[in-house]
């Protein structure tokens, strides 16, 4: 497939001639050779140059709602750079490199792009921050990562948004905020990604939906208000970034259509107005937004509407647009002439003939040429490396915040040891081997030096997931074209050659010898759909595992797992996510036919009782006895767990605290959490509520142990256990060591944990989607119908203002969603949309102990596949019986009577 | 070695059941255990030390056997009861113990290699062999051109010509697997396969034969299923008559898991429970060498009789690889808290010239030696990373190399003391904790007494 890129691209380089815009210069660099120079302005050379200019460096991104234009509207950018002609911005997908991305119109992968562009003297005033400019330099390197808009490919976005410091959020002007919006506005807040705001698809606003401009304004408004009202909900002004929001008045809103290739910010508008009314460009510029009505009889500005003014945003920046549209749509030749000469747009001679949308959109590129409004905005609203890292080194950096990778990050330091982050791998041509993608953030990466790769498993003082080793290569990444480069400093993004063997997805690239990790990437998405597979000539397995473990690679997020069962298994998103990996790695990463399962969910086991019982389990050697109960979390814990807000690394005190306060955990109990699992991280926890057992400390690692075997492969299906606290009331233990080791205590712990679980009425847990859907009302009916045969419900359905279209919100089992997209249109003549996100995991009704019951086929069905004995655990196989140790026990009696006045107590 | 770990009277204590005999049965008792025989044996090779081991079952007609023997010949005998690992196999250890000359092994055997001289008899079980013939044609449809080859347990041996006979008669192309008690080249697993006219074949024979297994040693029919490539396996239990399919595809996959289980592995665990034969020296070397070659550290475990408890007190160790009589089945048990390899697995994770794809096991390392048909050399490894799929982590193979400076060496040890050192540090119990001033002074008490694992004064 590879191949294919390679010509299309190709051809359209071949086939373009270099244009020149006077203003603009953005080069795209493919020459092997690099004295050729392709482009009359640059080498890498001068790229190079630019790069150590920090302060004129805008690493963006742009993210958006799928079908919200954004790969449309970079075009635009980059049809600036010659490499698509003028004319065919809009039609050709520069930042979709794949096949099936083109095939579809959706990008899948995100792409870098770097481009060049100078501002002009009278619009750098605009910038005041001296760290957003380098003194007495007008030329802006910008490194754009175009990312996809699909919620199956959310990881994409995570990953490009954290080599970026600003994001250009794009909003379908007549669909508004989407689901989608929200989830990458809030992960890039999170992430303090400085956002601005373009309203796309303006033509369709004027054109289809015919909008008055003063709906048209409050569309706008309503827009802008969602947008902040989100920001607001994840930062405030006040905090490190700054002033967040956006604001149409302070230029860092556009607007326009990506496809026509026009768009504009109140500066443009305030430039062709301010010599008219002699008012300064910034105050004019908050004049022509919000509640400011111009009166043109009487020259006056007023706060109000009344009978004879208008909004000046219509008067002044709609009016004027619909007119032209309204003109040339209706072929009213004359009028265009006048409105033309007006505007001051010249037609070039091959486009006289044009007429009715193919003139509008000539007119309307000449006019507002997109690429002016949104690098100005990009330039001047951005932040640099300089003035992002500065707030970003805390979220960034786990190690002390003033070590020399700390300062060196703040700073975004050159001279400062090199810290790169790597956010993603790249399929080379080469097969198996990639570009490890990521950003310099101080220091500078050079080829050929010697640096520490640390993946995201090393702990500072370890070995583990640490190898030192030489940077092959330093690479320039655009689309997928490469250029070799000397070294790359802080503040930049770029590809390293030879990492990838020593990285899973990302890493940390250092020359600080105490450095610590960079964060790992949080993923709004959760690998929740799994098939398994398995190649069609079974002899070719060697080559399916091989292909599994590239595939793993090159996707921020898929999992390719090898199950103890011997199954192998792709995790992803969803459908359609899966759908791509799968199709990867047959074609590309394995080369052979493969045999794929149905798409199954991956269940959790959990409680929703405590206990009905004291649950004894004795050592094989009968001289160790643990005593606990098992009891289903607080709503709201296992989410804090999985999120991070309570960890295995807090401090106990602080943590006990926040659970004393948040869940009413009793605090000397919380103080006494011995671990987190499965994986010593999980959602579930042992709490030590045990009091003044002898050698108690010698066995929790036996302990520790059992538990996390346990929490891995639960009693009902070996599935993961999720929101369970064990709770330890007694242990007793031999005097002698050798009688208590982890051969004695590790088996019995797991015996104990099961006979909790199987005592404290277990339950399983599915994931489930929250869903958005799009629909014109007469669908919405339809809609319901699919979701009640699919266990889903609505809990929100509303019109977006202004448009015919209505937004259903509705919970779907990820179970019920497999074919969901195509049930949903062939019921709604094709008209609804989802978008499914993983949302929370919910308890799947029934009793699994209970033949016939839903969860009870879950677990047989789930016990068949993993090759384990069909049926049901049987109690007493993990419990003993809590009579007979007491019978024993005659002659230490009175010690045993304690214990079971202190049991009845806690019964 | 038995009573390194175990206590010789609980041994003594232990209950076992054993079929009482009656009159009738003792009197047959010469011709069922091959008395006669024996005694030829012992007398032409001129052994004058004998054992006669026995398994649990048998020991009821031990002294019976015992008396029989003496009063045929006159040498040293000696009864040998718990077998310190499998009854199946020859005690040459305990053997050992009383400078025996050989060994007479009764009971359930697998038929592997020894160094010391054995006689085994083998017990006898009647067959309904005409009722067996007749499921065979229900289901084969009386074809005579079928290609089909016949195992049966060792105990229908006695009734072996005639079970030829007619199966030759029925299927003039098919094969019998024969119970092979000598070692011989074409010997597999103590069978070797003839055809009606005598000629003897190796087990390729049966690539494109329906091969029925007759009898009711599950594990026994398990290891011929898996090692053996045969167009469809069938089982027929000789007790219910029951004629059922075998696939074991399911398993397989989850060995292959174990393999990649094998290659995640920092720490080896060689579990020894099998002592008889120069070859199993041999296949811990192997086993040994393997981990070296490939940067693995490698411990050899001889627990005695393996369990959950025993093995769980390493938890240190990744996986265990096992050595020990194929016929027994906790490979295959998921109690474990690591699970437990074949040699064959650590050889195909390991060793970089073994084929990575398998259709058939070999669950006998014996066949891993060199010499042996699955005899495969070792080759120098190169270091290398990979990504795991079952950690999703990194993977990487650290080479000891045997050249290098002394440097080398010196980083190289500091590797390996860190990775056990990390071992440890993970652990949150660093010893014996003092609590100076929380504990109350106290007068010395009496301990215990004993051993660990029965102390003469238990607190219950």
């Amino acid at each position: 497939m590879g191949n294919t890129q390679r010509t299309t691209l190709r051809s359209i380089l071949d086939t373009q001639t270099v244009v020149n815009n006077a203003k603009f210069v953005f080069k795209i660099y493919y020459a092997r050779n690099r004295t050729r120079r392709l482009c009359v302005n640059f080498t890498v050379d001068e790229i190079r140059v630019m790069m150590d200019k920090k302060r004129n460096i805008r690493n963006m991104s742009v993210i958006a709602h799928v079908d919200h234009g954004k790969s449309t509207l970079t075009d635009s950018l980059v049809s600036k750079a010659g490499i698509i002609a003028n004319a065919r911005a809009g039609e050709t997908r520069f930042t979709d490199t794949r096949k099936d991305e083109q095939d579809r119109c959706i990008t899948i992968k995100s792409t870098a792009i770097s481009m060049y562009f100078e501002l002009e003297e009278k619009d750098l005033v605009f910038i005041t921050n001296p760290d957003q400019r380098e003194k007495s330099e007008k030329g802006f390197l910008i490194n754009l990562i175009d990312s996809p808009g699909h919620v199956d490919f959310s990881s994409e976005v995570t990953a490009a948004l954290r080599v970026t410091d600003g994001a250009l959020v794009v909003v379908d002007c007549v669909s508004g905020v989407c689901v989608q919006t929200e989830t990458v506005l809030r992960q890039a807040i999170a992430e303090r990604i400085k956002p601005i705001l373009f309203m796309n698809k303006m033509d369709r606003a004027l054109l289809e939906l015919q909008l008055e401009s003063e709906e048209l304004y409050q569309t706008f408004q309503r827009i802008v208000e969602n947008v902040n009202v989100i920001i607001a909900t994840y930062s405030d002004d006040s905090g490190p970034m700054g002033e967040v929001r956006v604001d149409p008045s302070k230029g860092s809103v556009g607007f326009g259509s990506g496809l026509h290739g026009w768009a504009f910010t109140l500066k443009q508008f305030s430039e062709m107005y301010a010599d008219k009314f002699k008012i300064d460009l910034v105050k004019l510029m908050n004049r022509l937004w919000g509640e400011n009505f111009f009166n043109a009889q009487t020259k006056k500005w007023a706060k109000q509407k009344d009978a004879d003014n208008k909004r000046s945003f219509c008067m002044y920046v709609l009016d004027p647009i619909y007119k032209v549209f309204d003109a040339i749509m209706n072929f009213r030749k004359e009028e265009i002439d006048g409105l033309l000469k007006k505007l001051g747009v010249t037609i070039k001679h091959e486009d006289a003939d044009k007429d009715g949308k193919a003139l509008l959109k000539v007119v309307m590129r000449s006019w507002l040429p997109a690429g002016e409004a949104l690098l100005q905005m990009i330039a001047i609203h951005l932040p640099s490396p300089v003035v992002a890292q500065k707030y970003r080194m805390e979220m960034l950096y786990e190690g002390p915040h003033d070590d020399e990778a700390a300062l060196g990050i703040k700073n975004c330091d050159p001279e400062a040891p090199l810290m790169m982050y790597v956010s993603k791998m790249v399929p080379t041509s080469d097969k198996g081997r990639f570009y490890a993608f990521g950003r310099v953030f101080s220091g500078k990466v050079i080829t050929g030096m010697k640096a520490r790769i640390m993946g995201p498993n090393f702990q500072p003082g370890k070995k583990e997931d640490l190898y030192e080793k030489t940077i092959q290569r330093t690479i320039l990444m655009m689309g997928r074209y490469v250029e070799a480069i000397e070294d790359v400093p802080s503040g930049n993004i770029c590809g390293l050659v030879g990492v990838d063997q020593f990285l899973v997805k990302t890493g940390t690239i250092t020359t600080y010898k105490n450095a610590h990790n960079m964060k790992v990437m949080k993923f709004s998405v959760s690998p929740v759909v799994r098939i398994a597979v398995e190649p069609k000539n079974p002899a070719d397995l060697p080559k399916l595992v091989e292909g599994l473990k590239r595939l793993a690679k090159s996707d921020p997020m898929v999992q390719c797992i090898n199950e103890e069962s011997g199954e192998h298994i792709v995790a992803g998103a969803g459908e359609l996510h899966l759908e791509i990996c799968l199709k990867d790695l047959e074609e590309d990463h394995a080369c052979i036919p493969i045999k794929k399962s149905d798409p199954v969910v991956s269940y959790r086991e959990t409680v929703s009782e405590e206990s009905d019982q004291m649950c004894l389990s004795k050592s094989p050697n009968k001289h160790n006895r643990l005593f606990m109960k098992a009891q289903p979390m607080p709503d709201g814990l296992p989410e804090d767990i999985d999120d991070g807000k309570v960890n295995p690394r807090d401090d106990f005190k602080t943590r006990a605290r926040y659970l004393t306060d948040k869940y009413e955990y009793d605090v000397t109990e919380a103080r006494k959490i011995w671990c987190f699992g499965p994986e010593g991280t999980g959602p579930n926890i042992m709490v030590d509520c045990s009091k003044g057992v002898q050698y108690l400390n010698e066995i929790k690692d036996s302990v520790v142990a059992g538990f996390q075997w346990a929490a891995k492969e639960g009693v009902m299906a070996e599935e993961n256990l999720r929101g369970v606290r064990f709770n330890i009331y007694d242990v007793t233990l031999h005097t002698d060591a050798i009688h208590r080791g982890g051969g004695q205590i590790i088996p019995t712990t797991r015996r104990c944990l099961y006979a909790c679980l199987l005592t404290a009425q277990p339950r399983l847990m599915e994931p489930v989607y929250l869903c958005e859907i799009q629909c014109p009302e007469v669908a919405v009916g339809g809609i319901y119908g699919v979701l009640n045969r699919r266990r889903g419900h609505v809990f929100e359905e509303s019109q977006v203002a202004g448009t015919p279209m209505f937004v259903v919100k509705a919970y779907l089992p990820v179970n019920e969603s497999f074919g969901f997209t195509a049930d949903l249109r062939s019921n709604t003549g094709g008209q609804a949309f989802p978008q499914c996100v993983f949302d929370h995991w919910q308890i799947l009704p029934g009793d699994p102990c209970e033949a016939g019951s839903k969860p009870f086929v879950v677990v047989q069905e789930t016990r068949k596949r993993k090759g384990l004995k069909e049926g049901l655990p049987d109690l007493s196989q993990y419990l003993d019986k809590f009579l007979h140790v007491y019978l024993k026990n005659q002659k230490t009696r009175g010690k045993w009577i304690f214990r079971e006045h202190y049991f009845s107590k806690i019964r | 070695m038995a009573n390194f770990t175990t206590d010789g009277k609980i041994c003594i204590e232990r209950q076992v059941k054993v079929a009482d005999l009656n009159e009738g049965q003792c009197r047959d008792l010469l011709t069922r255990f091959d008395v006669d025989e024996t005694c030829i044996w012992i007398k032409e090779n001129n052994h004058l030390k004998i054992c006669l081991q026995f398994p649990d079952d048998l020991l009821g007609v031990s002294a019976k056997i015992y008396e029989e023997i003496k009063k045929q010949i006159d040498v040293d005998v000696y009864i040998l009861g718990d077998t310190s690992y499998a009854s199946c196999c020859v005690d040459s250890v305990a053997a050992m113990h009383v400078q025996a000359d050989a060994v007479v092994h009764y009971g359930y055997s697998c038929f592997t290699k020894t160094n010391i001289p054995v006689f085994t008899v083998l017990p006898k079980k009647g067959l309904n062999i005409e009722n067996i013939f007749k499921i065979l044609n229900e289901s084969f449809n009386n074809d005579e051109n079928v290609h089909i080859c016949l195992f049966y347990d060792a105990e229908f041996e006695h009734c072996k010509d005639e079970l030829s006979q007619r199966w030759f008669n029925q299927y003039p192309h098919g094969y019998i697997a024969n119970v092979q008690i000598t070692d011989k080249e074409n010997r597999f697993l103590g069978r070797t396969i003839t055809n009606g006219k005598g000629h003897e074949y190796t087990m390729d024979a049966l690539k494109n034969c329906i091969c029925v297994y007759v009898g009711t040693k599950e594990q026994t029919m398990f290891n011929f299923t898996v090692s053996v490539s045969a167009l469809e396996w069938y089982y027929l239990n000789s007790e219910t008559m029951k004629l059922e399919h075998r696939e074991e595809t399911t398993w397989f996959k989850r060995r292959r898991y174990l393999i990649e289980k094998c290659k995640d592995a920092n720490v080896v665990g060689i579990l020894v429970c099998k002592l008889a034969g120069d070859q199993t020296k041999d296949i811990i070397s192997r086993m040994k060498k393997l981990c070296k070659v490939n940067g693995k550290k490698s411990y050899i475990v001889s627990v005695g009789k393996p369990n959950v408890a025993k093995l769980a007190n390493f938890p240190e160790i990744e996986i265990y690889v096992m050595i020990a009589c194929p016929e027994n089945d906790l490979y295959n048990t998921r109690d474990f808290y690591t699970p437990i390899v074949y040699p064959y697995e650590l050889e195909v994770a390991l060793n970089s010239n073994r084929e990575q794809y398998f259709t058939n096991h070999v669950v006998d390392y014996d066949e891993l030696l060199p010499g042996k048909r699955q005899y495969c050399e070792i080759d120098h490894v190169k270091e290398t990373t990979d990504v795991s799929l079952i950690t999703g982590k990194i993977r990487e193979t650290k080479v000891d190399s045997c050249e290098g400076s002394s440097m080398d060496l010196v980083e190289k040890q500091n590797w390996a003391l860190e990775n056990i050192g990390q071992n440890l540090q993970e652990r949150s119990w660093k010893g014996l904790e003092q609590k100076l001033g929380e504990t109350e002074v106290k007068k010395a008490e009496e301990g215990r007494k004993g051993i660990a694992l029965q102390y003469n004064n238990e607190p219950e």
